[in-house]
């Protein structure tokens, strides 16, 4: 069981992704912005961050990218509507782990954090 | 073969005239007082010409005109008024079917001279009609077939809509001009500047549009279950004053964002209310609370928007090899030509038209429909048009796999 | 050839109302006979009511951008400041005196504006039209402006009463 950050500015979203993970995780926090991303995963350190990239105040490459910064021990799965090739190499230059585009199915959001946070 | 704004803009106002003379016959003969609501240009797949037609009746005539342009023509009113316009120009008339189509025909005539002739007298040359052909048939086989096009699925299609005052109605002009001498006389009128786009690159980037849309209804389709076809993908020119009218009237609920990049500009997603609660309930685990559209419903909507959105400018992104960013959406619900409108001026300071790009997706599952509109930065499609190669026009989707 | 039979009848009963004339946008419409001028899905456009009390005499415009000077373009109906111009000088060439005009307002929401820098073009139409009206020494006699709404105007030219209409409220009489 990981504790797990869920950082997405959609409310829509924050309760699809805890309904598929609390079954087998501990939420540690829901946040709204990569401002608070940031500050919850100090406070919380996490062992994994769902991460959308569109947020309002500071995007969720930004915040992945001082996460690492500081916590280079830190996992961070992009999630996120955005499937474009340059987005993807800058989530992978700012340290994502892993990357899921939304839409998703539960199966393969499981199957990515499997593969950041072995059970 | 180039293409300029200049000459859309040129051309558009010419079907604007010629149908704005068409109803002034109309009016004369008729004393029905009516207005053209709205011309546009639209590049559109030869197979979704016409569809905003429905399923309606339709009555009215059809032409092929030759000359300096070649092509189609028709004009279409709908069945239910086709009575009224006929007893206004000869009372009594609608009761006799022969003499009613006969009107028809003549009314018809006379609206396409005024129609024709405005085209005629810019190019400077002929353009003769063959006599009119009465047409009775619904949907969008009232219109002529598309003009082969050779190598290309999409044709150039003018369109009006004509209002008729204070009568729910409506009627159309459509002009199918032959692919060849259109595209031949775009570029004989295109200025010889920088800023004249390759026509097979709006061709391009309209399948691309196609591709857009097809990713977002298969997105709409995972995440609700619903299954959903893309319906319609084409781009429209018209002056920056008409793109409301693009919208309807009713109330609409979707999102908006401001999109930044190679182009940058806005785009819409949006949804009739009664699709809006179909979908919104599609996607949700748990029953609502309370009736109509609720908070819910409009932060399912706000996020199926967000996804929609992205299933949509992603694919320009991956074959311009660029970044488009976007906004994160803003939830609108409101009058639909009200939520197009800051858009339409926030673009209108800087242009005087604008390139309008469309998509619907429908199901028959359930009552849903959406269409997306992007207004985008005209000077920055035109540098990304620029940038657009045609061969890359297929690579709209990216891998994450590869890359992690 | 407009000609009444019995089948008209209804046409008749429809020509007692008064006659409904649609201004688009960029637009305007001046009136001498009652006529109701209607507009719809003001967004940050702005309607312009002007209304001769002596006269009767009723104008409605709708512009979309604040100030011809910022844009290249031919029509006048399209700005606030161009717009209001012209829609005093229609009306009084249709008899209009510009002393007895009042005008009522509505529109120029800040709904969908992205600007990040200084004020919307909502806010800006409404000062635009403010200023030109001042110019004029045309009063400001009823508004609904700003919010983040859409509104559509029917101006009934017999009273001079203006309705607002929007999606979620109920209607406002100015």
């Amino acid at each position: 069981m990981a504790d797990v950050l869920i950082a997405d500015d959609s409310e829509f979203m924050r309760n699809l992704l805890r309904e598929i993970l609390e079954e087998d995780h501990n939420i540690v926090g829901e946040v709204e912005n990569g401002v608070e991303a940031v500050e919850v995963f100090k406070e919380e350190q996490p062992d994994l961050v769902m991460m959308d990239i569109v947020m309002p105040i500071r995007d969720g490459i930004e915040a992945t990218d001082e996460i690492k910064n500081t916590a280079p021990e830190a996992n961070v799965i992009m999630c996120t509507s955005v499937g474009q090739e340059e987005k993807m190499k800058e989530a992978v230059k700012a340290g994502a782990d892993g990357y899921i585009t939304k839409p998703f199915q539960k199966p393969s959001v499981m199957e990515a954090i499997q593969d950041v946070v072995p059970s | 073969m180039k293409i300029d704004v200049q000459s859309l803009g040129t051309f558009n106002q010419l079907a604007h005239e010629g149908a704005e003379q068409a109803t002034r016959s109309m009016a004369q003969m008729t004393g029905i007082d009516a207005e053209v609501d709205v011309t546009k240009i639209s590049l559109v797949d030869r197979a979704d010409i016409g569809e905003e037609l429905g399923d309606s009746e339709f009555v009215g005539v059809q032409f092929e005109f030759e000359g300096a342009l070649s092509g189609d023509t028709v004009l279409v009113f709908d069945r239910d008024s086709t009575d009224e316009i006929v007893n206004a120009l000869m009372p009594g008339a609608a009761e006799d079917p022969s003499m009613a189509q006969s009107s028809v025909e003549e009314i018809g005539n006379i609206m396409m001279s005024g129609f024709i002739d405005g085209w005629a007298d810019y190019l400077g040359a002929g353009i003769e009609h063959t006599p009119p052909e009465y047409i009775e048939r619904s949907g969008a086989d009232v219109l002529p077939e598309a003009p082969d096009t050779g190598e290309t699925d999409q044709v150039f299609v003018f369109r009006s809509e004509i209002e008729w005052l204070d009568q729910s109605v409506n009627f159309f002009i459509y002009m199918l001009p032959e692919y060849e001498p259109m595209t031949e006389m775009m570029s004989e009128h295109a200025a010889a500047g920088d800023d004249a786009i390759p026509i097979e690159k709006l061709e391009a980037f309209n399948r691309m549009t196609r591709k857009g849309t097809e990713k977002a209804a298969e997105n709409v389709e995972m995440m609700a279950g619903i299954e959903t076809e893309a319906e319609v993908s084409q781009i429209s020119f018209a002056p920056i004053e008409d793109v409301p009218k693009q919208v309807g009237n009713d109330t609409y609920v979707g999102t908006v964002v401001e999109f930044t990049g190679a182009p940058s500009g806005y785009l819409l997603v949006l949804f009739d209310e009664t699709s809006a609660i179909n979908v919104a309930e599609a996607l949700m685990p748990m029953e609502t609370d309370g009736d109509g559209l609720t908070d819910q419903h409009k932060a399912a909507i706000e996020e199926l928007g967000n996804i929609m959105t992205s299933g949509f400018v992603d694919g320009w992104a991956n074959v311009l090899q660029q970044t488009v960013e976007h906004t994160p959406p803003r939830l609108v619900h409101d009058m639909g030509r009200a939520i197009i409108d800051p858009l339409a001026a926030q673009l209108g300071q800087h242009q005087q038209h604008a390139f309008i790009i469309d998509s619907k997706m429908k199901t028959d599952e359930v009552a849903f429909e959406s269409t997306i509109h992007a207004l985008p930065n005209e000077e920055e499609l035109r540098e990304a048009l620029d940038e657009l190669l045609v061969e890359r026009a297929e690579e709209t989707e990216a891998d994450a796999e590869q890359i992690f | 050839m407009k000609v009444y039979d019995g089948s008209s009848q209804t046409e008749q009963t429809q020509d007692a109302d008064p006659e409904r004339i649609k201004v688009g946008i960029a637009e305007y419409e001046v009136t001498t006979d009652g006529a109701v001028l209607t507009t719809s899905g003001l967004g940050s456009c702005i309607g312009i009511a002007l209304y001769d009390t002596e006269t009767g005499t009723a104008g409605l415009v709708h512009v979309m951008l604040p100030s011809a000077d910022e844009v290249e373009d031919g029509n006048a109906a399209k700005f606030a400041d161009t717009g209001t111009e012209l829609l005093v000088e229609e009306m009084s060439e249709a008899g209009a005196d510009p002393n007895s005009i009042e005008a009522k307002i509505a529109g120029g929401s800040d709904m969908l504006d992205f600007s990040e820098s200084g004020s919307g073009i909502g806010d800006r139409n409404v000062s635009q039209v403010r200023e030109t009206l001042e110019e004029y020494g045309i009063p400001i006699v009823g508004e609904d402006v700003g919010g983040d709404h859409g509104r559509s105007l029917r101006l009934e030219s017999n009273t001079g009463d203006l309705v607002v209409k929007s999606a979620n409220t109920d209607n406002t009489r100015l």
